[in-house]
């Protein structure tokens, strides 16, 4: 960019935000230049810390009218590079836009700024509204509530309701030109209860990794907070056994949470929860008496009772659909909500990175996905790492391989990269469909999905981001 | 610590902000991440930074690179949240990118005068070295340089030339000699720790006084030192490990002592002191000093104290917000290190307490300081101050 352009730029944003809040430091650019996937690293010309969504609008006029890139941040968390500045710009971090604005108890939803974390959310919940909780994603704390469900992730009432996404009840929206808009039942009313029955307008902008518009305010439901809870535990011998466990304990439609893990993960985050690095290279082999996979349920109850007959339900339907599997269980631990907010230590630990092949698809496919994505960690010598999250009881399930690794060394760099290049590939064959999708994985998934799909999105694209400012190169259009 | 040495952490960080609020309670903890709100001024920006500079891509011959690496009050509380392999390294980072600094002939210029001082009069103030021990000019106490006593009261830079706290010291060596304690000062012959040179990069201004500091009262035969600064006691505790001269006596922080002298039936207490208080954990008498942070004993002092109603702040022991003085911030950043005093005042207040008590002068006198400018109607005292008062 022309210094000359960028220091007006900067002048006008000092403007909005106050100097302090405007940064073209060096230390700043680099860091938000690149995460902790191994995607190629792009600097931003400038970094913009708003506070409320008039400076945010007046920021976007700004940029729609100068043609600059707009990339929206909140904890840069994600494992996709979703707010790497492709062609440089602005990066827009939210973080002070963090305020819980309500808890409704009855209607059970919150509306929530951007900034406002997973942290912040349950801290917020304990202590104001005790017997409601919202959902924990397999991610750190400081994880964006609103951006989780903007990239539709999973979370630990998943098995319930489907992807974060599908709970967002409202949205306010700023569009690159400037206005606000109010999606679903707030736009006609004070409450946020829900998106329907209005034209679900809400899918302009979920999903699509901030390309279209910046949320500036969100309504996500909020439930009961059950008093009894606890884990349930199988231990599967063989991917075989594993599958059928799960689609026993689908059919049962009791828990909250249903998620299985390859036991060999388990093994490697034990070093992490014990502040050792954490290593998936060279793998670490299954011995004959450990279990292939470990599966979850997370069950509660409003009294003892009913959790204990959820438990002894889920147990018997087990038993009687895998008479012939080989498996351990079930076995009851404390509720895996307790590991929060540390849950994810164990793939934060191998040395700054942190990527994989994220993936929605069919139960029907799970197991023939699971076991050739094992095969090919096996081939590059990574163990396995299988993680895997039953959505919307069993209507769909959430697949990947977490790759933890060190990005101080550029050999093990260049396995991983191989490795999901070649895990991408599969998951396409067997009806996976990438989430949190990188942009190249973007590129690849445009190549299968047939020319009038690519047509319509690109169109809507650029209905509502002419200039194409919003996290250019992503999801609408490709970069220059 | 030089950063080539610290290689092997450098990688650690994945940048996933667990570091920036109390595991459970998700308040925050960083003083300069919560002030300024760009990365570059958390934790794991400033990891983020060391990788940088170490690769070649930033340079610290650039300003406001050296503001974000100065801009850290050293309170470990990011160390205590992360849970990775690197996350006892964090702050030994920071202090590492600051020695490279230094060493690269990056000096920060406002500590020129805190190092002019150190090498002319063995203080970090610019104050002579003559003036050191005039908080104790009427008290007649023992020259532990002259005479043998058993136990050496190391003032410390902070209460030695600061008048509105020579109460501090003075309640101090009260309490010892109303315990009985043959107690004696080095006055004007007492020098700096090296704690703060250590923080701010000047490793060779540090191994001096360690090695001064160990030599020093180890060829005076005295069983205990002890000192109201928590600054210096944990420089003694856990730096001078690292300088190898075996130390031939114990070091007691004065609450550690009180304590001991309260619970050994040495020290009674008399009088009713109406008080509700609220009690600062200093980050040096806690998280730096790991798994033996004093967090106890200063809360059974006050306990003991007849008329006195302790009350905890949300962020307390382990978790406590930092008061923003640490790490030379309290001299190159002014802004920031009464802002974060003021975030803790205003928390201090929230729980109905009259006062604040401490066991760190440099806390008591951010604190004070921060009274001065932000208004917030709340007392500070050294626990000291407090207990001399039941006497």
């Amino acid at each position: 960019m022309i210094e000359a352009v960028k220091n007006k730029i900067v002048d006008e944003l000092e403007k909005v935000v106050g100097s302090e809040f405007v940064s073209t430091n060096q230390a700043d650019l680099y860091i938000y230049s690149y995460d902790l996937t191994p995607a190629e690293s792009h600097w931003p010309d400038i970094v913009v810390l708003p506070q409320s969504p008039e400076e945010l609008r007046a920021i976007i006029t700004l940029a729609n009218k100068e043609k600059m890139p707009v990339i929206p941040y909140v904890a840069g968390g994600n494992v996709g590079g979703l707010t790497i500045p492709l062609e440089g710009g602005i990066v827009l971090d939210l973080k002070r836009m963090n305020r819980i604005i309500e808890v409704n108890e009855t209607d059970m939803y919150a509306v929530v700024e951007p900034g406002v974390t997973f942290g912040q959310i349950k801290a917020y919940l304990e202590k104001n509204h005790p017997t409601l909780r919202y959902t924990y994603a397999f991610s750190p704390s400081s994880t964006g509530v609103m951006t989780n469900a903007l990239v539709q992730g999973l979370d630990n009432l998943s098995f319930r309701y489907g992807d974060a996404s599908h709970w967002v009840s409202g949205l306010e929206v700023i569009l690159t030109t400037g206005e606000l808009i109010k999606i679903g039942s707030c736009a006609a009313s004070k409450t946020w209860q829900a998106i329907v029955p209005f034209p679900e307008l809400d899918g302009l902008f979920l999903g699509w990794q901030g390309t279209t518009g910046v949320i500036t305010k969100m309504a996500v439901s909020i439930w009961p907070n059950p008093p009894h809870n606890t884990a349930v535990t199988f231990m599967a011998m063989d991917l075989e056994s594993a599958d059928e466990i799960l689609k026993a304990i689908i059919r049962t439609r009791i828990p909250d949470d249903l998620i299985g893990t390859s036991f060999a993960l388990n093994k490697v985050g034990m070093a992490a929860y014990a502040h050792e690095k954490a290593s998936l290279h060279p793998a670490l082999h299954r011995e004959p008496d450990e279990p292939e996979f470990v599966i979850t349920a997370e069950v509660t109850g409003n009294t003892e009772n009913e959790l204990n007959a959820k438990v002894e339900a889920m147990g018997e339907a087990v038993k009687e659909r895998c008479k012939d599997g080989n498996y351990t269980g079930p076995d009851t631990i404390p509720s895996t909500t307790a590991a929060f907010p540390m849950q994810a230590l164990g793939v934060l630990s191998s040395g700054g990175g942190l990527m994989w092949v994220g993936t929605y698809g069919p139960m029907s496919r799970w197991l023939e996905t699971v076991k050739k994505g094992c095969e090919l960690q096996d081939k590059y010598d990574i163990s396995r790492t299988c993680y895997t999250r039953i959505m919307n009881e069993g209507h769909f399930v959430g697949l990947r391989w977490m790759l933890p690794y060190d990005k101080g060394d550029p050999a093990l760099v260049q396995r991983i990269n191989d490795l999901c290049a070649e895990q991408l590939d599969l998951v396409l064959e067997t009806g996976y469909i990438p989430y949190k999708t990188p942009v190249w994985a973007v590129r690849r998934l445009e190549e299968v999905v047939g020319p009038d799909w690519l047509k319509l999105h690109r169109r809507v694209k650029e209905m509502l981001d002419p200039n194409n400012i919003m996290n250019p190169g992503r999801w609408g259009k490709p970069g220059k | 610590m030089v950063l080539d040495e610290l290689k092997e952490w450098l990688y650690g960080c994945t940048h996933c902000g667990t570091c920036k609020s109390v595991l459970e309670i998700f308040s925050p903890v960083c003083p300069a991440g919560e002030k300024y709100r760009l990365e570059s001024y958390y934790p794991s920006g400033k990891m983020l930074i060391a990788r940088g500079i170490v690769n070649g891509v930033l340079n610290l011959d650039n300003d406001d690179i050296m503001e974000r690496i100065y801009a850290c009050t050293g309170c470990l509380s990011c160390e205590q949240q992360c849970g990775v392999y690197h996350r006892q390294h964090i702050f030994e980072i920071i202090q590492a990118l600051r020695t490279e600094a230094v060493t690269r002939g990056n000096l920060n210029p406002a500590y020129m005068i805190m190092v002019d001082s150190l090498k002319k009069d063995d203080n970090v103030f610019g104050k002579p070295k003559a003036e050191r021990g005039d908080w104790a000019k009427d008290m007649g106490i023992k020259d532990a340089a002259q005479e043998k006593v058993d136990v050496a009261y190391h003032a410390g830079c902070m209460v030695s030339f600061d008048p509105e706290l020579w109460e501090v010291p003075r309640s101090a060596v009260s309490l010892l000699k109303a315990a009985g304690v043959d107690v004696g000062i080095m006055g004007m012959e007492e020098s700096c720790c090296g704690g703060r040179a250590y923080e701010i990069g000047y490793l060779g201004e540090f191994t001096k006084y360690a090695e001064h500091f160990l030599e020093t009262f180890n060829s005076l035969d005295v069983k205990q030192v002890v000192t109201s600064c928590s600054d210096g006691y944990s420089t003694f505790k856990k730096l001078y490990a690292g300088v190898n001269i075996p130390a031939k006596f114990d070091m007691l922080h004065m609450v550690e002592y009180l304590d001991s002298l309260i619970k050994d039936k040495k020290l009674r207490f008399t009088k009713k002191v109406p008080m509700k208080v609220t009690y600062h954990d200093p980050c040096h008498l806690g998280r730096h000093l790991g798994d033996d942070g004093v967090y106890e004993p200063p809360r059974d002092v006050l306990k003991n104290i007849p008329g006195i109603e302790l009350v905890e702040m949300e962020r307390n022991r382990l978790n406590a917000w930092c008061c923003g003085a640490g790490a030379g911030v309290s001299q190159a950043n002014p802004d920031l290190s009464l802002w974060t005093a003021n975030e803790r005042l205003k928390e201090a207040k929230a729980t109905g307490a009259t006062a604040l008590v401490t066991s760190c002068p440099w806390c008591e006198r951010n604190f004070k300081d921060a009274v001065k400018e932000y208004g917030e109607e709340i007392e500070i005292y050294d626990i000291t101050e407090i207990a001399r008062k039941a006497l």
